[in-house]
C-alpha cells in the first residue's frame, strides 16, 4: 500500500525539480521504503504523480539496480566481489555467508529473513572485504566476524518476532 | 609528509559537522569568492592547473570556460558517482567532510553563474548520501544556500540526487539522463554539456574531489596550488590503494609521486602483503591498462602513466601479488563490465557478455586454444567501436593482462589449470552444468 | 535564389564520388542520395540520430579514432568519407557477429525472412560463420504485448526504433526498454498491454522479427505478396499505403510514406482495419427484392428493375420524386458520375451526402469552400494549435501525430473540448467546456478578440452588429460556463490574436449538434479577423471525416452546389430533409448508411436503391442491392482533408460478381437512355479535369507516386 503521504512526497519532489519526471528515481525510493520492493501499485502511483506511463516508469526501475523486483529479506546483505574485495578473500566471504544462512547468492531465506547477494564495487576497496546490510557498511569482514554478525542479526530478528507476538 | 589539502584536517572530530568545518576554516573560501568576479574565479582555477580527479583529466577551469553563453539556465552538476572499481576518496570526503565538498559546489556554481546544483552521489554510498545531505541542509540555514548568500545578491538552489545503481551513472552524459529521469544512457557527443546538458542548459560537470579541492585553491591561492605536482600534473590526489598491500586506504600524494613510494613506503602501503612479489599494478581503476611489476617506478601524473602505457584515471591504484591468477582477476573485472553495461550499444552489451563466457571457460579449464586470439579480436571489435568509454574500459584489462601473461592463459587451455600455485580450483555447479553444455573435453 | 542556395551546400566525396547536401545532414543521408548504401538498425529517418547499433561505421578522413558512425556524424565541406576500406567492413562484420550470437536463426518460420535486414546486411557485410560456440539465449516466444503486436525477444537485436517510436513520436510510451546491458529486453509494465492506437508502427520498422502482426503472422512469405501503391480508405488523412496481396487476399497494409501526409506513419485503424475487404459477407450478387425478401439476380435483371422502377416513378411524380445520398469512400470519379446521372439523367437536383453543418458551399467571408486553408504539413509551423471539439486522435489519428511533431518543435497546444482527449497532457491550455458548448465557446471567443484584441472599435462593424444582437445568449454561456473558462478563453482570444501562426481547427461533425451550426462560420471568422489564414503556420478548417469527403464536396454530392462549388439555380434538398420528405419516392443510395446516421426513410418511399460492399442496415431496407467493390479492388481519385488528390490502384481482382461504382453507374444511365461510355476511371478524371476548378488540367499520371495538392484555378469564379 502507498500511503497518502508517500505519494504526496512523491508530487512534491515533483515539482522540486525543473521537471517532473525528474523525480522518478527519489519516487521509487519512497515506494520501495513503503512497500520492500517495487510493486505494480507502487508504478501506478509515482506514474500518477509524476505524469509517467506505468511502463515508463518500469523501464526506468528495471534499469537501476537498487529498486527490488522481488520482495527481499529483513536483512539484504550485498556482498561486494569486485576486484579490490576479490584480491582481499571476498568469494570466501560468499561461500561463508551461503553456508551459514543455507541459501546461494541472489536467494532469500524461506522465513524471509536474509537475502544474500554479491554486488559490484562498493567504494570500500581500502577496507576489503566489505559487505553492506541494508545499506549500512561492515568492513574488512572476517569468517568470524560474519558468523558473529549472523549471530547478531538472528537475535535481533527473534527480538523483534517476540516482541510483534 | 607532504602537505595535504584535500584530505586535511580529515579525521579531525567534529569536521562533518557546519560547526566543525568553521573550526578549520571552513566557508572562509566561500565569503573570499563571493567579492570576487565569476569571471576572475574562473581565470584562478585555469591558472591553477587543476585537473579533473574523475577520471579523463580534463582542466577544470578550461571545462568551466567552455560553458555556452545564452540565455538558457545553466547548471552544475557534482559527479558523486564513485563507482569505479579500485576507487573509493570520493566516499571518504563526502562521508568525513561534506562540508567542503558543498562549499566547492557553492564557490564552482557562483564562477559559473549557475543557479540550481546537484550533487549526484552514488546510491549505495547511503552515508555519503545522507552527510552531504545533512550538510546541504546545514548551508541553507547558515544562508550559504539560498537566495542572496552572504548578502551577495547571489541565488543557488542545490539538490541532492541518489543514484540507485549504475555505473554508467557515472559517465556524465548518463548522469545527465539519470538526473532527468531517465534511464542511464550515455547521449551522443557532440553536443557537449557544456553547450546543451542538463534540461537543454549549458552544463558543468566535475567530480566530488576536484570541487572539494576548489574551497583550498580560492582560499591559498592558484599558485600555492600550482607549486605541487609536477610541470603539467599540478597539485595533490588522493590516491586509494587497494589490493595486496600491507596498508590499504586513501593517501594524498602531489602528482608525480612514485608508484613505489605509494605501494612500499611505511607511512603509506607499507609493501606488499605477506611480503610477497609485486605481480602487477592497475594504476586507475579497473578501466585502465595493468601494468607490470616493471613499473614500480613511474611517477603517478597523467603523463608518466600514459608513457607506461595506462591512464592514471579515477586514482584507484589496485596492486596483485604473485599469487594472483591473472585471468580470474581479469574475469572478475570483465564481469564487472558485463553487468554495468547499459545495453544501448551493440558492442559493449553483446561483447562483453561473450567476453565473459569465454573468459570463464578458460579459467574454469575449459578454454579453446583459439580462445586468447578470439578474446583480442572481440576487444578490436569492441574497443573504438562503442558508444561510450565504458565498451573500451571493459577491454583494457584483457588486452594489457594478455600481453604482459599470455602464458598464463595459455597454461589454463593447454593444462586445464591456473599457473599460480597457491590457487585451487574451486569449481562450482554451476560450472560443470556450463561445460556440459557447450560439450565438454 | 536557386544558385544562392547551391552555395549553401556542403561539398564531400563518398567512396571517391562527390555529393552536395545542405549542412547538418548526416554523412549516412549523403551516402544514400550518393546512391550508397549504409547499414543501419538503430537509426530511422524520422527520428533522432541514437548511435547504438553501431552499423553504420565509415572511415572518414582526418577524423580521430576511425571508424566513426555515419548515422551520428553531419557532413562538413571536404569531407572525405570511405564505406568500404578494410577497418570498416571489420567492424561492421563485428557488430554483426555481435547481434548474431544470441539470434535463433529462425529464419525459416519468421514472418520477416524475405525482407529481414538482419538477413540482408549479414548478406551483403556480415562474416560467413560465427566464432561464438555457446549456447544462445533463449526465451519463451513469442510473447505477446498487446492483442495486436507479438513480441519475440530472441531475434530482438536491441535498436531501440520501436520504443524510440513510442516515446519520440507518438509519445505515449508505452513499449520501454527493461532491465539494461545483456538482460535487456523490449517490453510494457508487468501485465500492462501496449495500449497504442500506432503500435503498428513499431512492428513496421522493426528491422528484425522480432515485432509482429497478430494479424500477418504466418500468412504469407514476402516474395508472394504483389505490392500496390494506394491510400488508406480508414479517415480523411489519406495516408499513403501499400496494399499487399497474396492471391486475391489483402494480407496487409504498409506504409508508403507521404511526407507531406503522413510523415511515414499509419494508424492501427488503417493499417489493420481492412477486414472488410476480404469479408465472407461481401456482396456477391445484386439482390432484387420479391414476395418481400431480397433475392439474388443478375446484373441485368437489376439494372431492368431499377430502369422501369425508376422511370414509373419519375412519369408518375416527376424527376424530383428522386434523390439521391452519395458516399464519402468512394472514389472522386464515381462521386461525379453519381450526381451527375441524378441531375443530368433523371433530372432530380436532391444530392446530398452525409456531413457536417457548413453554411452554404463556401464560407461568406473568404468565399473559398469549407476545407482546411492550410495544409498538413503546415501544421508543423504553427506557433498555436487550436483544437475545438476535436479530437484527431480518435478520428484522424496521425494527424495526431503531426501536432505532437509541431509541439516538439514548440508549438503549443489548445483544446476547446467537451470531454478528454489524448493532447490534454500536453495542452498549454484545456478548456473544458459543457456538452455542446463549443458553438458558444467559438462565440465567446469571437468576441473577446473584437472586444479586446482589436484596437480600433469601428472594424469589423458588421461582425459586431451580429455578435451584439447574439450577445443575450453569450452572456448566458458565460454564466453557465463560469468565470474560470471565461477567462481561459479569454486568454486563448489574445493568443489567437498574438499568435505567430495559430492554427484552429474543429471537427466536421462537430457542427451537427445543437447550438454548434455556427462553428464552422465563427472559428473561420476568428482566423480571418486576427490574421491566421493565408500566411505560413496559420490557418483554420474542419477535420473531416472519411477518406473521400472532401472529394464528395468537391464533386458536388451538395444539394446547393455543382462540381467545383458552381452555383446551381435549383438548390436541392439537403440530406436531413431528402429522408424525411414525402416528396421523395425514390432513393438511390450509394456507399452510405443513412439508416444508420438517422435512423429514417422518407415516409412515401416506393424505390430503394442501394448500391454497397455489405448488406448494411440500410442495404436491408433496400429493393435493390447492387453489389460494389472496395478501394482495393478498382482505381480512381480520392481527395483528403488537405486537399491532396490522391490515386488508388486496384491491388486484387474485384470480387467476383461486384463491379466498381462507377461501371454500375455507367451501366445504369445507359440504361436509361444516356449513352455513358467510360471505359476508365482515367478518363472519367480527364472530364473533371476539364470542368472542376480544382482539378483543373489534373491527369491520372500527375498523382504518381503521391499525389498532388491542388487549389482553385483562376477559372473558377468567372464560370
Amino acid at each position: 500500500m502507498i500511503s497518502e503521504q508517500a505519494k504526496q512526497r512523491m508530487r512534491d519532489l515533483a515539482s522540486r525539480y525543473p521537471v517532473a519526471r525528474s523525480a522518478v528515481m527519489p519516487a521509487l525510493y519512497i515506494a520501495q521504503q513503503e512497500e520492500g520492493y517495487i510493486t505494480q501499485e507502487a508504478l501506478q502511483a509515482i506514474a500518477e504523480a509524476i505524469g509517467m506511463t506505468v511502463d515508463d516508469v518500469e523501464s526506468v526501475a528495471t534499469f537501476y539496480t537498487m529498486y527490488y523486483q522481488q520482495p527481499p529479506g529483513k536483512k539484504v546483505i550485498k556482498v561486494c566481489t569486485s576486484i579490490s574485495c576479490y584480491l582481499r578473500g571476498c568469494d570466501k566471504l560468499v561461500e561463508h555467508l551461503e553456508q551459514r544462512l543455507g541459501i546461494k547468492r541472489s536467494e532469500t531465506t524461506p522465513d524471509g529473513n536474509y537475502t544474500l547477494m554479491t554486488t559490484e564495487c562498493l567504494a570500500s576497496c581500502g577496507t576489503a572485504p566489505v559487505l553492506q546490510v541494508n545499506n549500512q557498511f561492515v568492513e574488512k569482514v572476517t569468517l568470524e566476524m560474519a558468523d558473529t554478525l549472523v549471530d547478531e542479526w538472528d537475535h535481533e530478528l527473534k527480538t523483534k518476532l517476540d516482541l510483534s507476538c | 609528509m607532504p602537505e595535504l589539502i584535500v584530505t586535511k584536517d580529515i579525521d579531525a572530530p567534529g569536521l562533518d559537522t557546519l560547526e566543525g568545518y568553521r573550526q578549520h576554516g571552513g566557508y572562509e573560501a566561500l565569503a573570499k569568492a563571493l567579492q570576487s568576479q565569476p569571471d576572475d574565479l574562473v581565470e584562478m582555477i585555469k591558472k591553477s592547473g587543476l585537473r579533473g580527479r574523475g577520471g579523463a583529466g580534463f582542466p577544470t577551469g578550461m571545462k568551466w570556460s567552455f560553458l555556452a553563453k545564452n540565455d538558457k539556465t545553466r547548471y552544475l552538476c557534482c559527479n558523486a558517482d564513485e563507482s569505479e572499481p579500485g576507487t573509493f576518496k570520493d566516499r571518504m570526503l563526502m562521508e568525513k567532510n561534506p562540508h567542503q565538498l558543498v562549499e566547492g559546489v557553492i564557490i564552482t556554481s557562483y564562477a559559473c553563474r549557475v543557479s540550481v546544483a546537484f550533487i549526484y552521489v552514488r546510491g549505495e554510498l547511503a552515508l555519503a548520501g545522507d552527510q552531504v545531505e545533512r550538510a546541504v541542509a546545514e548551508a541553507y540555514a547558515a544562508g550559504y544556500i539560498g537566495k542572496n548568500i552572504l548578502g551577495s545578491g547571489y541565488n543557488l538552489d542545490v539538490i541532492v540526487h541518489r543514484g540507485a545503481g549504475a555505473y554508467i551513472c557515472g559517465e556524465e552524459s548518463a548522469l545527465m539522463e539519470s538526473l532527468e529521469g531517465r534511464r542511464g544512457y550515455p547521449r551522443l557527443k557532440p553536443p557537449f554539456p557544456a553547450a546543451i546538458g542538463l534540461y537543454g542548459g549549458p552544463t558543468v560537470i566535475n567530480n566530488a574531489e576536484t570541487l572539494s579541492t576548489i574551497p583550498a585553491i580560492v582560499k591559498n591561492g592558484a599558485d600555492w596550488y600550482a607549486s605541487f605536482g609536477t610541470e603539467k600534473s599540478k597539485g595533490t590526489r588522493v590516491f586509494c590503494l587497494s589490493g595486496h598491500v600491507k596498508k590499504p586506504g586513501n593517501y594524498e600524494l602531489p602528482l608525480g609521486t612514485p608508484l613505489r613510494t605509494l605501494i612500499y613506503d611505511e607511512q603509506y602501503g607499507g609493501g606488499i602483503l605477506d611480503d610477497k612479489q609485486l605481480k602487477a599494478i592497475i594504476p586507475g581503476g579497473s578501466s585502465t591498462f595493468i601494468l607490470g611489476a616493471d613499473k614500480i617506478d613511474t611517477p603517478l601524473d597523467f603523463e608518466a602513466i600514459a608513457a607506461a602505457g595506462s591512464m592514471l584515471g579515477s586514482g584507484g591504484v589496485i596492486v596483485m601479488n604473485e599469487d594472483t591468477c591473472i585471468v580470474d582477476a581479469v574475469l572478475r573485472m570483465t564481469e564487472f563490465y558485463r553487468d554495468e553495461s547499459c545495453g544501448k550499444c551493440t558492442p559493449c552489451r553483446e561483447g562483453t557478455y561473450w567476453l565473459t563466457e569465454i573468459l570463464h571457460r578458460i579459467e574454469h579449464g575449459d578454454g579453446r586454444e583459439r580462445d586468447i586470439d578470439l578474446l583480442l579480436d572481440i576487444c578490436d571489435n569492441i574497443s573504438g567501436k562503442s558508444f561510450c568509454p565504458l565498451g573500451d574500459a571493459a577491454t583494457s584489462s584483457i588486452t594489457s593482462s594478455i600481453k604482459l601473461f599470455r602464458e598464463e592463459y595459455e597454461h589454463h587451455i593447454t593444462h586445464n589449470r591456473c599457473m599460480v600455485g597457491s590457487r585451487q580450483f574451486d569449481v562450482k555447479p554451476e560450472v560443470e552444468a556450463h561445460s556440459l553444455q557447450v560439450g565438454a573435453r | 535564389m536557386a544558385e544562392e542556395k547551391q552555395d549553401e551546400l556542403v561539398h564531400l566525396t563518398i567512396d571517391d564520388i562527390p555529393v552536395a547536401v545542405p549542412p547538418g545532414t548526416l554523412v549516412w543521408a549523403a551516402a544514400k542520395q550518393a546512391g550508397i548504401e549504409i547499414p543501419i538498425y538503430c537509426y530511422h529517418p524520422k527520428m533522432p540520430p541514437l548511435g547504438a547499433c553501431r552499423m553504420c561505421f565509415v572511415e572518414i578522413e582526418k577524423m580521430p579514432k576511425p571508424p566513426q558512425t555515419a548515422c551520428t556524424t553531419p557532413v562538413s565541406e571536404g569531407m572525405i568519407v570511405h564505406t568500404r576500406t578494410d577497418k570498416v567492413q571489420k567492424a561492421r562484420r563485428g557488430t554483426l557477429e555481435f547481434l548474431l550470437i544470441n539470434h535463433p536463426l529462425d529464419c525459416p518460420i519468421c514472418d520477416k525472412g524475405g525482407e529481414c535486414d538482419l538477413q540482408d546486411f549479414t548478406l551483403r557485410y556480415g562474416p560467413g560463420g560465427t566464432r561464438f560456440d555457446l549456447y544462445k539465449r533463449h526465451y519463451p516466444k513469442p510473447v505477446p504485448v498487446s492483442d495486436r503486436v507479438m513480441l519475440d525477444r530472441e531475434r530482438c537485436i536491441l535498436c531501440q526504433r520501436c520504443t524510440r517510436f513510442s516515446s519520440e513520436i507518438s509519445m505515449d510510451n508505452g513499449l520501454v526498454m527493461i532491465s539494461r546491458g545483456y538482460k535487456m529486453e523490449v517490453g510494457t509494465a508487468p501485465d500492462h498491454a501496449f495500449d497504442s492506437i500506432f503500435s503498428g508502427n513499431t512492428v513496421e520498422m522493426c528491422p528484425v522479427g522480432a515485432l509482429t502482426a497478430s494479424a500477418y503472422r504466418f500468412k504469407a512469405r514476402p516474395w508472394e505478396l504483389k505490392h500496390t501503391p494506394s491510400v488508406c480508405n480508414n479517415c480523411s488523412v489519406g495516408c499513403n499505403v501499400r496494399i499487399d496481396v497474396r492471391v486475391d487476399k489483402v494480407m496487409r497494409l504498409m506504409s508508403r510514406t507521404n511526407d507531406d501526409i503522413d510523415d511515414g506513419w499509419l494508424c492501427d485503424r488503417g493499417r489493420w482495419g481492412f477486414e472488410f475487404v476480404n469479408s465472407p459477407q461481401r456482396l456477391r450478387t445484386p439482390l432484387v427484392r420479391r414476395g418481400g425478401k431480397l433475392e439474388p439476380a443478375s446484373w441485368d435483371e437489376a439494372f431492368f428493375f431499377i430502369a422501369s422502377r425508376l422511370q414509373g416513378i419519375i412519369k408518375n411524380y416527376g424527376a424530383k420524386a428522386v434523390a439521391g445520398i452519395g458516399s464519402t469512400r468512394t472514389t472522386n470519379e464515381e462521386a461525379y458520375l453519381f450526381q451527375k446521372l441524378l441531375r443530368q439523367v433523371i433530372g432530380t437536383p436532391h444530392v446530398d451526402h452525409h456531413h457536417g453543418h457548413f453554411p452554404g458551399p463556401r464560407d461568406l467571408l473568404t468565399g473559398k469552400p469549407w476545407m482546411m486553408t492550410n495544409s498538413i504539413a503546415e501544421i508543423e509551423k504553427a506557433s498555436h494549435i487550436v483544437l475545438v471539439a476535436s479530437d484527431p486522435y480518435q478520428r484522424q489519428p496521425i494527424l495526431n501525430l503531426r501536432i505532437k511533431k509541431a509541439m516538439k518543435g514548440g508549438a503549443r497546444i489548445y483544446i476547446v473540448n467537451e470531454g478528454e482527449t489524448e493532447l490534454d497532457r500536453f495542452a498549454a491550455s484545456k478548456i473544458t467546456v459543457p456538452q455542446h458548448g463549443a458553438g458558444m465557446a467559438a462565440k465567446m471567443l469571437l468576441k473577446y478578440i473584437l472586444n479586446n484584441e482589436i484596437d480600433n472599435p469601428h472594424q469589423h462593424e458588421d461582425l459586431r452588429a451580429r455578435l451584439q444582437s447574439e450577445d443575450a445568449d453569450i452572456q448566458a454561456a458565460e454564466k453557465s460556463f463560469g468565470p474560470e473558462t471565461s477567462t481561459r478563453l479569454q486568454h486563448l482570444a489574445h493568443e489567437i490574436a498574438q499568435a505567430k501562426g495559430a492554427i484552429i481547427l474543429y471537427d466536421e461533425m462537430a457542427t451537427l449538434a445543437p447550438g454548434c451550426q455556427g462553428l464552422a462560420a465563427d472559428l473561420q471568422t476568428v482566423a480571418v479577423i486576427t490574421g491566421n489564414i493565408d500566411r505560413p503556420g496559420a490557418g483554420v478548417g474542419p477535420l473531416l471525416e472519411d477518406a473521400n469527403s472532401l472529394g464528395a464536396r468537391d464533386m458536388g454530392l451538395l444539394p446547393d452546389a455543382l462540381p467545383g462549388y458552381q452555383p446551381t439555380s435549383e438548390p436541392g434538398l439537403p440530406y436531413n430533409e431528402i429522408l424525411s420528405s414525402p416528396n421523395i419516392k425514390a432513393l438511390y443510395v450509394i456507399g452510405a448508411n443513412p439508416m444508420r446516421h438517422v435512423g429514417q426513410f422518407p415516409p412515401d418511399l416506393e424505390l430503394l436503391i442501394v448500391q454497397d460492399i455489405l448488406l448494411t442496415e440500410t442495404a436491408q431496407q433496400a429493393d435493390v442491392v447492387l453489389p460494389a467493390v472496395t478501394f482495393a479492388e478498382k482505381d480512381g481519385s480520392m481527395t483528403n482533408v488537405d486537399h491532396h488528390v490522391q490515386a488508388v490502384w486496384h491491388a486484387l481482382r474485384p470480387l467476383p460478381g461486384a463491379k466498381a461504382d462507377w461501371e454500375i453507374l455507367t451501366t445504369l444511365a445507359n440504361h436509361l437512355g444516356h449513352k455513358w461510355n467510360y471505359s476508365s476511371p482515367q478518363e472519367i478524371l480527364l472530364e473533371i479535369a476539364s470542368t472542376n476548378p480544382f482539378y483543373a488540367g489534373l491527369t491520372w499520371e500527375d498523382l504518381r507516386p503521391h499525389g498532388v495538392r491542388t487549389s482553385e484555378q483562376e477559372v473558377a469564379h468567372v464560370s
